[in-house]
């Protein structure tokens, strides 16, 4: 049996909007947006927005990502805490208000970020790759004109907005890379992630005409790399052609995880030989 | 198309057989249900997301037992239960690359699959969606795809399963067949598949203009003499097992915040009802607006079930 049945007779509706935020007060969950609340000091704002739900006036915001625009109202289109981006002089004159998709610890409990509750808390990433996003991908196939890889994870962009640490960052890929390294995580799912191309002009910004694709990319390799295009029907395109872009993670021949050396070789540490690859620069 | 790959059961079905003298009996064991509600009453229903967590999104969907099943279930009578309620299990997958063969498609693709289970209804189902399943899986497309934001997913794809666990009667099952039979419980099983379909899409993150749920009013006469004094009358949410016999139903797929329509299915004679004096509404149009009504009340329960989903996740963050 459900442990619960709710509903509401036809005749009498109840006021949506206001039946909402009655409810969040009741719940107890009121406290955790304490912290929260310096970015919502708007009264009029909803803490947490569902899909259709008007969170504010255009002539006060501007619409930012999981909302829409409705009648000169922005509204929400996912579910999830209402964030308010302060104003940025020139640029943007007028706060953003976006519904963020990723409920990261860090952005509720700001307090308790790194704690040791990450290992349980798995945030689920399906946004998408877009132009200029930075990704993490897997080699899949090297040719001597081109790379595919398959996209593990695209790396949330308000993430680097609004962590003021620059650790959090790599704290981030290290999970992700050590998830991605589980070999019951990646068999067969290459059909399920987005499919990416990195040309042999896009692998780095110098001396594009000597680029050996078999010196820059193995197979298994993570890379990271930035979209230039959503590409054809069924391939991204990627660059590395950027300092901080390239092989973030390898395996030498003998298997054992290599370090790098230099931008363009990294090192076994068991065997002590060299390989070349585009090496991402460390942070 | 016969499925030869598996060892199905009995076209027919397995059901027990029912004799005449049981229907004539007084033991109540074959009487059929009445409807308890008030006729803009709707059942309670319940509403999980998040349930399935190899899912991007998921959802289960329960419409309340009418008051003769939940009888029937504490002090069962027969082997028959007088009626069924719906059951829905909705997941979301994706969104996910198109496969390799589809061509370039700038928005999000949207499958949706309905399947009844095997044991959902009282004919038994098989294992091949039939042309019935299919019909309300297109149904189901093109209520959601008139919510779904499908320009902020390019080249990607969106499945939405539901498997129907138990499905609504379409008629009582002691009924004979009459001119007014159709498949009534369908309309019931949309509705439900809407609702839950849009709880496990929000639960997927998907972007959506708003929360789109589902609803059933119907033009039903409970009339058995066929008198002209028997006007058939307009009510919410109908268990075509409770009602001799229903002359017309509509689904709609409603969006509150918005007020409009993505999907209508209006099936029957809507000629003629008896309104309240003073209306002037066609009954075509009350029809439709009783629908809207019963999406309303249903949205209430997918969007404290929408709040309540963002809460668990933020309680485990």
């Amino acid at each position: 049996m459900p442990d619960k049945l709710i509903t509401e007779p036809v005749s009498k509706l109840p006021d949506f909007f206001g039946e909402q935020n009655r409810c969040l007060c009741n719940k107890e969950l009121y406290h955790f947006f304490n912290p929260f609340s310096l970015y919502c000091n708007m009264a009029s704002l909803p803490q947490i927005a569902i899909p259709g739900q008007r969170l504010g006036p255009l002539s006060k915001y501007s619409a930012g990502p999981g909302t829409h625009v409705q009648d000169s109202f922005i509204h929400a289109s996912i579910a999830g805490p209402v964030v308010t981006d302060a104003a940025q002089p020139k640029i943007q004159p007028k706060p953003t208000l976006r519904v963020s998709r990723v409920i990261s610890a860090q952005d509720l409990q700001p307090q308790n970020a790194g704690a040791s509750d990450g290992a349980k808390f798995k945030p689920r990433y399906n946004t998408l790759p877009a132009v200029e996003s930075n990704v993490l991908a897997r080699v899949t196939r090297v040719q001597k004109r081109q790379a595919t890889v398959s996209i593990l994870v695209v790396l949330d962009e308000s993430e680097h907005l609004t962590s003021s640490q620059t650790a959090s960052d790599n704290d981030n890929v290290a999970s992700i890379l050590t998830s991605a390294a589980n070999p019951e995580n990646h068999s067969g799912t290459d059909e399920l992630r987005f499919q990416a191309l990195i040309r042999k002009e896009d692998v780095r910004a110098v001396e594009k005409d000597r680029v050996v694709m078999d010196e820059m990319f193995r197979v298994g390799d993570i890379v990271r790399g930035s979209v230039i295009s959503l590409g054809d029907q069924s391939f991204y395109y990627i660059t590395t052609a950027r300092n901080d872009l390239g092989v973030v993670m390898a395996r030498s021949e003998a298997g054992n995880m290599m370090f790098p050396i230099s931008w363009k070789e990294m090192r076994d540490p068991v065997t002590g030989t060299g390989e070349p690859r585009k090496v991402a620069r460390p942070f | 198309m016969a499925d030869r790959r598996r060892v199905n059961g009995p076209p027919g079905g397995t059901r027990p057989p029912v004799f005449a003298s049981l229907q004539e009996s007084t033991t109540g064991a074959a009487q059929r249900a009445q409807r308890q509600r008030q006729p803009a009453e709707l059942r309670k229903i319940f509403l999980k997301t998040g349930l399935i967590p190899t899912a991007s999104g998921s959802s289960y969907l329960e419409f309340e037992p009418s008051a003769s099943l939940a009888a029937a279930r504490s002090n069962p009578k027969s082997l028959i239960p007088p009626s069924s309620a719906l059951k829905v299990a909705c997941t979301v997958h994706g969104p996910k690359p198109l496969p390799r063969s589809a061509a370039f498609s700038p928005n999000l693709v949207l499958t949706t699959h309905v399947k009844y289970a095997p044991f959902a209804a009282r004919k038994r189902r098989g294992h091949i969606r039939d042309a019935s399943e299919r019909d309300l899986g297109v149904h189901l497309e093109t209520a959601l795809r008139g919510a779904i934001i499908a320009e902020r997913w390019p080249k990607s794809g969106l499945d939405i399963t539901l498997t129907i666990i138990e499905a609504e009667d379409d008629r009582w099952w002691g009924d004979a067949p009459d001119s007014h039979d159709a498949s009534w419980g369908m309309m019931n099983v949309l509705a439900g598949c809407i609702t839950a379909a849009s709880a496990a899409i929000a639960d997927a993150h998907i972007d959506c203009l708003d929360l789109v749920s589902g609803g059933v009013a119907a033009l039903v006469s409970d009339d058995s003499s066929k008198s002209a004094s028997s006007v058939p009358r307009l009510m919410l949410d109908v268990d075509p097992a409770e009602h001799r016999s229903i002359l017309s139903a509509c689904v709609v797929a409603y969006m509150p915040a918005r007020d409009e329509i993505t999907e209508i299915w209006l099936k029957g004679d809507s000629s003629k009802a008896a309104l309240e004096k003073g209306d002037v509404r066609s009954s075509h149009e009350a029809l439709i607006d009783g629908a809207v009504d019963a999406a309303r009340g249903a949205n209430t329960v997918l969007s404290e079930a929408v709040t309540e989903s963002i809460a668990r996740s933020i309680a485990q963050a």
